[in-house]
């Protein structure tokens, strides 16, 4: 028997939802592990009736609880993909801003329209099973939490920070060439794909479940970051996580 | 030594290159930094450098391996390390190469690791004297600066040309096939190479304040030292840098990766480090290291201290990768030890260098990474969290293990854990289990049944020694799920009933449902041969229990025995072994009568992958079995 | 038609980014309501980036769309680079017009294949297809990940590209990987042509719908304009892109509280069709073979025929990828440094830029302070753009086809709105209005 799987999305940019029709081929082999009975931007079939819910975006409004709440009670399993979904993502951002002055700067005079609260990851509302990190998540990443759950094993994410895999990639460190990175404190499992890239680590996975702050903030200052720069970059990715501490 | 102008000597890396069955590799520029990498032409060759990002281990132990290859029908098999190109590696410093060599004592010790040798069997060292040493860079304080062992060539710079020293045959034979102009060393050149050598050695930007050979003993002084370890490591952000840079470090992580049809998979290992945060986590939650001093701590008790004292050598070669890659700059070696010297010092603490350990390696054939398949015969569920499993292995033999060993068990597609066998060896044919479900291979192992396969790798582990308990009266004091590794003991022992004398059997549970092989104590409660004393911690008001209700050291004052003739055998949670230790050593039971069985993440099963590491001890292979007498002064134990 | 009772209400059409809504009302054949209403949360962007640093912008503006995150940059770049009077250079522009067909090709081609061809061939989704016509999938998604292997190459990945920064890449590819890229380019023609055949035959199911309206786009004398150019008109003519607000003219609708465009009439629409309007002359050659199979030609007013001029675009951008590759070989490849930075002279200014993202025109426009720091930003999404336009269609299509039955009806609306390939979530502007 095929579990049911759906797809939901929030505030966000469904960025993560593409990564999954980015899978190509290998969507043909995961529709072959699955059965999709809603995918609201592939397909016009609705169903309520699903074993697995995948979820993309943060909750910004009052009126999304309730959504939220109905998704969980008609799932077994709730999984939280990209990083506006699981740690609040670049939405929270707004969270530090008054949020009368940010209605305001978009609005106008109409703001009084548009209702909005601290942009929140999925697991302030409602209790999530798993987690795929990322801005975007990775296509690995993704498939190796649904091979998990299709086992019944808890995915294997890692409690490490990005260093880790950056080493491994044998990068040479963002701080030897003049730049600012928060991968001591980011969760690996992407692989270091930034700085792969050429750049640094600007934290898009979360912070990592113990992370010493006080030592990453030192570092950055050490470095020379402006103290109001290193909260800034704390304030980019970590804005929920923060604030909960 | 020979001579070799630059030009010929580029000429020869070209020709090397050239030829398709030689993988050539040499150290290049990355950025502002160097790295080791694939050569297309000579001209990328940079031997003036300092360091490389990662040291050359990264070609024999890779950052990412596949070691086994699975099939749910079929079952598992070694992956096929066929095509090893062989690999000549250029630019090699002397102390990469001593790292090296140290990576081959630990690779070998016990049980030799096929994946590590076959590479190093297959490649070529061209070592490279060192023209610019970093400002981190402390080589010539461990004796790791200059070498005259463990290359095939050796480089040194003389200007517009190479000196060659030749180390091995296999360099030697390189150099006639592919080099041209290849002369004699002239006196001159000979005396160049010593001045250079005698530069090197002072080159070095760090200073110890004291002799580097002091380092054992002074760690061993100052394990406790109150503030020491925490004034340390505070900045310390468990970033794991410092140990995935270090050449002579190999703790490693085993997962398995299936593939998405779920029929097959493969099983990685891949790099580890002992400073991140869950390295010494078990599936239960419990973290045997799980603050930053404690794990902060043991990377230089490890190098420092146990492997020199399991060794002989400190296994640190200088290269100061840890010192340049940490951010919060806190793991400074040379730092760290001044202090320590300083503050041990000041305190009137003489120290001396330690006594040469006696070092005997032993090969006794290569580590077997592949599980057998194996079938399960029964499945009995003991409990809400235990289920009892009988299981047979598919190739007919035994497990052949002692009292006290473990199996590592693999479920197809989730992973390995460790379970101790809980039967006796006396039982032929197929091998029984008691396993709690607490992780991922665990929870699924529970949902497996009769006629599902799995894989079983062992035995593992010392096992108990029957043979010193021989004549001796035994007092098993087992607490919860330690009653599972005891049984194995236990059956052994009632099986060869007359060798043994008095058999007491304590056993503590949280409650009554929790109780596990309930028919089977019920008999022996019926057995005069021996004496069975169950306790349960309380009993709810729906179970009913006519037995002792109390913690299990309620139960030792109950039993009178002589601490002479006694040995005690325990086997329990972690927080269990404090108290009932201070028991029977109120009841003067000899340190060496008391035997425990311990446990900590084990997953390589034997003592390479560091996981299990108790201090200097590994558990998976010095133990789980410990005599207390042996392990009293070991901190991390207890 | 005067027993014509019904109503027609899509919540959250699909097979659309992001969420929006369809309300019809039809009374005694007469139109009572006709409505297409956003419903997606706000998430406020343009306040978000006050008070960041320029170096970070792009990063942030990126998230604004995950379909056409190379878009976002490329013009949050451009941007800030017209702020700091930053230039790229010759090399790098090119790359980064290979960037920007790479993201036309792969969203036009996630439209196509997954979001429109269903409707096509009479199934829900993509889903089926693969089992019943699991070749044309395959020949789909070939090229979907031919696409998105060429953003790879060039931005680091298509979702949030790395490699694009203020003045130049972090990154760049080696001149063999871009000669093999050609090649692989060079290989897909069979397969699109073998996606043209497929909608050639499935053309006819689009409604014929002429409504006339304006067109706008990015007018360049030198190509199809989709990097550079400057804003075009197919009613007024052409003005610089610094005098973008003269164009846009955003305004709040009370009933669907979804910010809207006007200019020269009610409404005008952005995107593939208006873009192919304004440039036809300066398409490849393969790609004006493939209009002609369908007699697209300037100026069309078919709504539906947005999809085909997105199968046009693909197959120029995988022509004029090409002549972008044979450029930079001939002109041979600079490397730069592992790990590059550009320089950055910061200062004080406001620079506005216009880019051509799948959709539509984009605008972004930023105001920085003498230490680097973002004080005011403005951004205007294609898709908000084209607001206006679908409602209008709409309302011009439903007498067309009241005679139809509902779920005919319905179907009709959907493919109208699936036809301007909304981005939804991309705007930044929208509200979710509860009826009663």
């Amino acid at each position: 028997m095929k579990p049911k799987v759906a797809f939901f999305d929030f505030a966000g940019c469904e960025g993560d939802q593409l990564q999954v029709a980015n899978l190509e081929e290998e969507l043909l082999n995961l529709l072959g592990q699955v059965k999709v009975v809603s995918f609201r931007e592939v397909m016009k079939e609705h169903s309520d009736n699903y074993d697995i819910a995948f979820i993309e975006g943060s909750c910004t409004r009052l009126q999304d609880e309730d959504r939220l709440k109905q998704i969980r009670k008609n799932a077994k399993i709730v999984v939280a993909i990209g990083s506006c979904a699981t740690i609040g993502g670049i939405n929270s951002l707004k969270n530090y801003k008054d949020l009368d002055e940010v209605r305001k700067t978009v609005y106008g005079e109409n703001a009084r329209l548009f209702d909005t609260y601290s942009a929140r990851p999925i697991d302030a509302v409602i209790d999530v099973d798993a987690y795929v990190h990322g801005c975007p998540i990775d296509r690995d990443e993704f498939l190796q939490v649904v091979k998990s759950l299709l086992l019944g094993k808890k995915p294997d994410i890692p409690n490490y920070p990005v260093c880790v895999e950056c080493k491994k990639n044998e990068n040479v460190c963002a701080f030897e060439r003049g730049q600012f990175c928060v991968g001591p404190v980011t969760r690996a499992g992407c692989n270091s794909c930034c700085v792969n890239e050429g750049t640094i680590c600007w934290g898009c996975r979360g912070l990592v479940d113990n992370p010493n702050e006080n030592s990453q903030k030192e570092v950055l200052i050490k470095y020379g970051l402006t103290v109001d720069d290193a909260i800034g970059k704390f304030r980019l990715y970590f804005g929920w996580q923060e604030r909960k501490r | 030594m020979r001579i070799i102008l630059k030009e010929d000597f580029a000429e020869f890396v070209n020709t090397l290159i050239k030829n398709n069955s030689l993988n050539v590799i040499g150290v290049k520029s990355k950025g502002d930094k160097f790295a080791f990498g694939h050569l297309e032409s000579a001209s990328e060759l940079r031997l003036d450098y300092d360091v490389t990002l990662l040291p050359p281990k990264k070609y024999f132990f890779p950052q990412r391996e596949t070691l086994v290859t699975y099939n749910v029908a079929n079952g598992f098999s070694a992956k096929d390390p066929a095509d090893i190109k062989p690999m000549v590696i250029i630019g090699v410093h002397p102390y990469d190469i001593v790292a090296l060599l140290h990576m081959d004592e630990i690779f070998r010790e016990t049980k030799s690791d096929p994946y590590y040798f076959e590479k190093r069997k297959a490649s070529i060292i061209i070592g490279v004297n060192i023209q610019k040493m970093s400002k981190w860079c402390f080589a010539p304080y461990m004796g790791c600066a200059i070498i005259d062992y463990g290359y095939d060539l050796m480089l040194t710079d003389l200007g517009n040309r190479y000196a060659i020293n030749i180390g091995h045959a296999k360099g030697e034979e390189l150099l006639m096939k592919y080099a041209k102009n290849v002369t004699d060393a002239l006196a001159r050149d000979i005396q160049l190479v010593g001045q250079k050598k005698r530069e090197i050695m002072s080159m070095a930007q760090q200073k110890f304040d004291f002799e580097t050979e002091l380092i054992p003993e002074l760690l061993s002084k100052s394990y406790g030292e109150s503030g020491f370890w925490e004034k340390h490591s505070e900045k310390c952000l468990a970033c794991g840098s410092c140990v995935l840079v270090c050449p002579t470090c190999y703790c490693f992580d085993v997962k398995d990766n299936p593939d998405l049809s779920l029929e097959y998979g493969e099983r990685i290992r891949t790099w580890d480090g002992c400073l991140l945060e869950d390295f010494a986590k078990i599936a239960s939650g419990e973290n045997f290291r799980p603050t930053r001093p404690t794990r902060y701590r043991h990377r230089y008790f490890k190098k420092g201290k146990y492997l020199f004292d399991r060794f002989g050598f400190i296994s640190c070669v200088g290269c100061g990768r840890c010192s340049s890659n940490c951010l919060p700059d806190i793991a400074n070696p040379v730092n760290l030890f001044n202090d320590m010297y300083h503050e041990t010092r000041s305190m009137g603490v003489q120290v001396a260098p330690a006594t040469e350990p006696e070092v005997d390696i032993q090969t006794e054939g290569n580590i077997d990474y592949v599980p057998k398949l194996a079938t399960i015969v029964k499945k009995v569920p003991m409990t809400a969290k235990e289920t009892f499993f009988e299981i047979k292995l598919d190739d007919g033999s035994d497990v052949d293990h002692k009292p006290g060993q473990f199996v590592e068990v693999s479920v197809f597609g989730i992973g390995e854990a460790p379970i101790s066998v809980s039967s006796s060896p006396t039982k032929k044919g197929t091998f029984e289990l008691c396993v709690r479900k607490v992780g991922n291979v665990t929870t699924k192992l529970h949902t497996l049944n009769a006629g599902d396969k799995v894989g079983v790798r062992g035995p593992f582990g010392n096992g108990f020694d029957a043979e010193l308990l021989k004549g001796k009266d035994l007092l098993f004091v087992a607490g919860g799920l330690g009653i599972a590794p005891l049984r194995s003991l236990f059956n052994y022992v009632l099986d060869n009933r007359e060798d043994y004398g008095r058999v007491i059997l304590l056993y503590g549970c949280k409650e009554p449902r929790e109780l596990l092989f309930g028919d089977e104590l019920l008999a022996l409660a019926k057995r005069d041969d021996v004496e069975f004393k169950p306790t349960v911690d309380w009993c709810p008001e729906n179970e009913v229990w006519d037995g002792n209700i109390g913690v299990i050291t309620t139960l030792i004052p109950q039993v009178n025995f002589d601490p002479e003739t006694t040995y005690a055998i325990v086997c329990g949670p972690t927080i269990m072994y404090k108290f009932v230790i201070a028991d029977l050593k109120s009841r003067n039971v000899p340190d060496n009568h008391i035997i425990l069985s311990l446990e900590r993440r084990m997953k390589c099963g034997v003592g390479k992958c560091g996981h299990c590491q108790i201090n200097q001890i590994y558990v998976c292979k010095d133990g789980p079995v410990f005599n207390y007498s042996k392990i009293k002064g070991v901190p991390e134990a207890l | 038609m005067k027993d014509k009772n019904f109503d027609v209400e899509v919540h959250h059409v699909t097979r659309v980014e992001g969420h929006g809504n369809i309300y019809v009302n039809v009374k005694n054949g007469t139109i009572k309501k006709c409505e297409w209403a956003i419903s997606e949360a706000p998430r406020f962007f343009e306040a978000m980036v006050v008070g960041r640093q320029w170096s970070e912008l792009h990063h942030i503006t990126s998230r604004i769309c995950g379909i056409c995150s190379i878009g976002h940059t490329l013009a949050s770049l451009k941007a800030t680079e017209a702020a700091m009077s930053i230039t790229i250079s010759e090399q790098d522009l090119k790359l980064r017009k290979l960037a920007l067909h790479a993201e036309n090709m792969q969203s036009h081609l996630l439209h196509l294949g997954f979001l429109v061809l269903p409707d096509l061939m009479g199934v829900g989704s993509v889903i089926p297809l693969a089992s019943s016509n699991p070749e044309e999938v395959k020949t789909v998604l070939r090229l979907h990940r031919l696409a998105n292997e060429m953003s790879d190459l060039l931005c680091g990945r298509t979702t949030h590209p790395q490699r694009l920064l203020p003045g130049g890449f972090s990154k760049i590819p080696s001149m063999r990987e871009l000669t093999s890229l050609r090649e692989r380019l060079k290989a897909s023609v069979p397969d699109l042509e073998a996606v043209a055949g497929l909608f050639k035959s499935g053309a006819p199911k689009f409604p014929d719908l002429v409504r006339e309206t304006e067109f706008i786009a990015l007018t360049n004398p030198d190509e199809y304009a989709l990097y550079d150019g400057k804003i075009a008109s197919t009613d007024t003519g052409t003005v610089p892109v610094s005098e973008y607000l003269s164009f846009t003219n955003e305004y709040v609708v009370p009933h669907s509280t979804a910010k809207r465009a006007k200019h020269a009439r009610e409404s005008y629409m952005v995107g593939a069709l208006a873009r192919l309007n304004v440039n036809y002359d300066l398409l490849s050659p393969l790609a004006k073979k493939i209009a002609k199979m369908f007699e697209l030609k300037p100026v069309c007013h078919n709504p539906f025929m947005n999809n085909i001029a997105q199968l046009v675009e693909v197959v120029h951008g995988v022509e004029d990828s090409i002549n972008l590759i044979n450029e930079l070989e001939a002109a041979g490849l600079q490397s730069q440094p592992d790990y590059n930075v550009p320089e950055v002279k910061v200062k004080a200014g406001r620079g506005v830029s216009a880019v051509e993202v799948p959709r539509g025109i984009l605008f972004h426009d930023y105001t920085y302070n003498e230490k680097g720091t973002c004080t005011k930003a403005n951004c205007v999404i294609p898709t908000n753009q084209n607001h206006g336009n679908i409602e209008l269609d709409m309302k011009a299509l439903l007498p067309k086809i009241l005679g139809k039955t509902e779920k005919e009806i319905e179907l009709s609306l959907e493919m109208l709105v699936r036809a301007y390939d909304p981005c939804i979530s991309c705007s930044t502007h929208y509200v979710k209005v509860h009826f009663v």
